[in-house]
């Protein structure tokens, strides 16, 4: 650290340098007194020095909330949304999925969950103006093998489902091209995928848009009740990386999450899930819950008849999709099928 | 001119060197002038200019404290202490279950702590008081701005604006309501844009820039001393994971808890916190608890803990120096936080309702 473009008293510098101090980091960390000892300097010298580095950290730092409400550019404002490609879901969450933070869709199996992840590798290649963010997404397998075959289906039916794209558009985005699939079956893979493969592809703009499929896999061979700390750390560790690289590149993380049976009603309580009378919850407990911004969760309604005011002719079974805490949403839920096209909302 | 030599403000060593020399009051060091200090502790002279300059700076800060009557330590009575309590501001949630809970509100020149477990409500409390602080003095608000320090970037300011909108609205029929002048004036400043911009918002990614925002706290709230509360949301997550040394969060944490006391007092704003929860495994069973440990238990003075039972979202008051444990359920409408059933209210007694400072007539005639 190159102490002298630092604002700071020649003495302080000369301190500095003597007691071997690398980082603004190493300084915070230290107290007062630890300072003053260290580096031989009186208290009021200690005080600037803090004072001086902690404004070169936070420089320009401050916004006001007028101004995060009228910031309109593409990439940093926070109306900005990614569409989930249906009308119906992206009313629910009011524009669809934030672009900072990580996102969980927890669900039992086969609810939906793959199938929207991948209509989301879809929807974010297309232009700001149709919901896109204009780049590709990274697809994280942990367990299964990639659903390619489903993924060309899709691509195909793709003027079916945005029907109010126009057709060029869609025709002139190569989709299968900007769908990078990483395969990652244990803790150290993903690691390594994602402080190197996924930084670099972050940062040479070709993806914006990160799908897990899913979390819990990782956790669910390698851990005994008695490694719950060390699982805990793990579980802090990925959501602390995946939330910076989220922050850093505006890039949203969505994770795909398994549900374990709720064993007693203080447990169904405390993940806050009230979803249609069922007694499940997501797995990876509360040390994940705390990573999370926005947390949705799927699953297949077993009603025979249709749900009132639904179009007659829906195949397949109705499932639904509920929001079960967002900081800027209220609980709810709407219906919704998976077609041949992909996955359409219900009014 | 009587100063000990230990209570000066300069390096350890000079001290350490001046003590050993034999050196005990202020006076005794000015006596001995630059070149008698230089020779008898052996350090250059241009140090002990220094040293003296510090020295006669502060005894010369001392004679105009003691002048000027208010000095580093203030001595007042209890009987004072309560007056100045009583007539403190409270900042109100709209849920008055809460606020009675707490005596009134969340309570300036104190730390509140809100644990719970994510998605009960702790941020949205958190950006209900950021407008609630806002409101005008003749509806029973400080009349102060806010301070947003966001770690977890759960900030949604389309979620601030209907609230704001909300609160607006809600004062805008207590006007109607009452028909008082000052109402009206009250409200021509308090608009939907007019409380967005007096939310100061600051976003921090690590600990280490939370914890510069925090040494700048100070400077900023002289820059703008119309704040009367500072937020941070969530304290827990910079420092739960990328410790190895725990000891070093403690301390950390220990000094951050000072600041912001500090912080609290000295510019007459709340501080509010959230903090996580995490599993405690006991014997037989496990229980959630808030999460930093033990010892971050002492930092706030008053701690909230929110959860549910049966889909009802409950608060807790869990600490507190003068309120007794008690537990009320909430709800989260879209107009922002607020009680389970509205209160029932009546015309008149509406403005001593949301103006809790207002001391009934009768009391004062008594006097």
């Amino acid at each position: 650290m190159d102490w002298d473009q630092f604002d700071l008293n020649p003495k302080t510098i000369a301190a500095l340098k003597k007691a071997d101090i690398k980082s603004v980091k190493e300084i915070l960390n230290l107290s007062g007194a630890d300072l003053q000892r260290l580096m031989k300097l009186s208290s009021a010298d200690i005080q600037c020095l803090l004072k001086t580095v902690s404004h070169t950290l936070r420089r320009n730092s401050m916004l006001t909330a007028l101004q995060l409400y009228q910031d309109k550019d593409h990439f940093t404002s926070q109306h900005q949304k990614l569409s989930l490609g249906c009308s119906v879901l992206d009313s629910l969450l009011k524009g669809g999925i934030p672009l900072v933070g990580i996102t969980e869709l927890a669900g039992e199996s086969s609810a939906g969950k793959t199938q929207i992840g991948l209509q989301l590798c879809l929807c974010v290649q297309y232009p700001y103006k149709y919901g896109g963010l204009e780049s590709g997404a990274v697809y994280i397998c942990t367990e299964d093998v990639f659903p390619s075959k489903r993924l060309q289906q899709l691509i195909d039916q793709q003027h079916k489902l945005r029907a109010g794209v126009p057709a060029e558009i869609i025709r002139k985005i190569r989709f299968g091209n900007n769908i990078f699939v990483e395969q990652a079956a244990d803790l150290d893979t993903f690691q390594q995928c994602i402080t190197r493969r996924l930084s670099l592809l972050l940062a040479r703009g070709m993806v914006r848009l990160v799908v897990i499929d899913s979390m819990a896999a990782l956790f669910r061979c390698e851990f005994g009740p008695a490694e719950s700390a060390l699982k805990a750390r793990y579980l802090q560790t990925f959501g602390a990386q995946l939330h910076s690289l989220s922050t850093q590149f505006r890039t949203p993380i969505m994770c795909i999450n398994q549900v374990t049976d709720a064993v007693s009603e203080s447990e169904a309580a405390q993940c806050s899930c009230r979803v249609v009378g069922s007694r499940v919850t997501p797995a990876l407990g509360i040390t994940w819950s705390n990573q999370l911004l926005m947390r949705l969760m799927v699953s297949r309604v077993s009603v025979p008849g249709h749900p009132p005011g639904a179009a007659p002719h829906c195949a397949g079974s109705m499932r639904t999709l509920s929001v079960v805490f967002a900081p800027h949403l209220p609980p709810s839920f709407c219906y919704y099928t998976v077609q041949l096209e992909g996955v359409k909302g219900i009014k | 001119m009587q100063r000990e030599v230990g209570t000066l403000p300069l390096a350890p060593a000079l001290r350490a060197r001046l003590a050993a020399a034999g050196f005990q009051t202020a006076q005794e060091l000015l006596d001995t002038g630059p070149c008698g200090l230089s020779k008898e502790i052996g350090i250059s002279k241009e140090e002990a200019l220094e040293a003296l300059q510090v020295v006669r700076q502060e005894c010369h800060g001392d004679a105009a404290r003691t002048a000027g009557g208010s000095g580093a330590t203030r001595k007042c009575t209890a009987l004072e202490l309560l007056e100045e309590e009583q007539t403190q501001g409270f900042i109100i949630t709209f849920c008055s279950a809460l606020d009675n809970i707490l005596g009134g509100g969340v309570q300036l020149t104190k730390i509140t702590e809100i644990c719970g477990a994510p998605g009960v409500g702790k941020t949205q409390l958190c950006m209900q008081l950021a407008v609630d602080v806002q409101i005008p003095e003749c509806f029973g608000g400080v009349a102060g701005e806010a301070v947003f320090i966001d770690t977890e970037g759960s900030f949604m300011v389309d979620r601030v604006v209907d609230i704001a909108a909300a609160c607006v609205q809600h004062c805008h029929l207590i006007a109607e309501a009452q028909q008082e002048e000052e109402h009206g004036k009250a409200l021509e400043t308090f608009s939907l844009e007019n409380i967005l911009s007096h939310i100061y918002y600051f976003r921090c990614h690590d600990y280490t820039e939370l914890l510069a925002q925090v040494y700048l706290l100070p400077e900023f709230l002289s820059q703008h001393s119309k704040v009367r509360l500072v937020v941070i949301d969530g304290i827990a997550f910079p420092f739960r994971h990328d410790f190895e040394d725990l000891s070093l969060r403690t301390r950390l944490l220990n000094g951050l808890a000072q600041q912001l006391i500090i912080i609290a007092n000295d510019h007459k704003s709340a501080v509010v916190l959230t903090n996580q929860m995490t599993t405690r495994i006991g014997q037989s069973q496990s229980t959630l608890v808030p999460a930093l440990g033990e010892s971050w238990g002492h930092a706030a003075t008053v701690r909230l803990i929110f959860h549910w039972d049966n889909g009802q979202r409950l608060a807790t008051l869990y600490k507190s120096p003068s309120q007794k444990e008690s537990t009320i359920a909430y709800h989260i409408t879209s107009h922002g936080f607020r009680d389970v059933q509205p209160p029932a209210v009546t015309h008149s007694r509406e403005g001593t309702e949301l103006n809790p400072r207002k001391r009934p007539r009768t009391e004062e005639e008594k006097q």
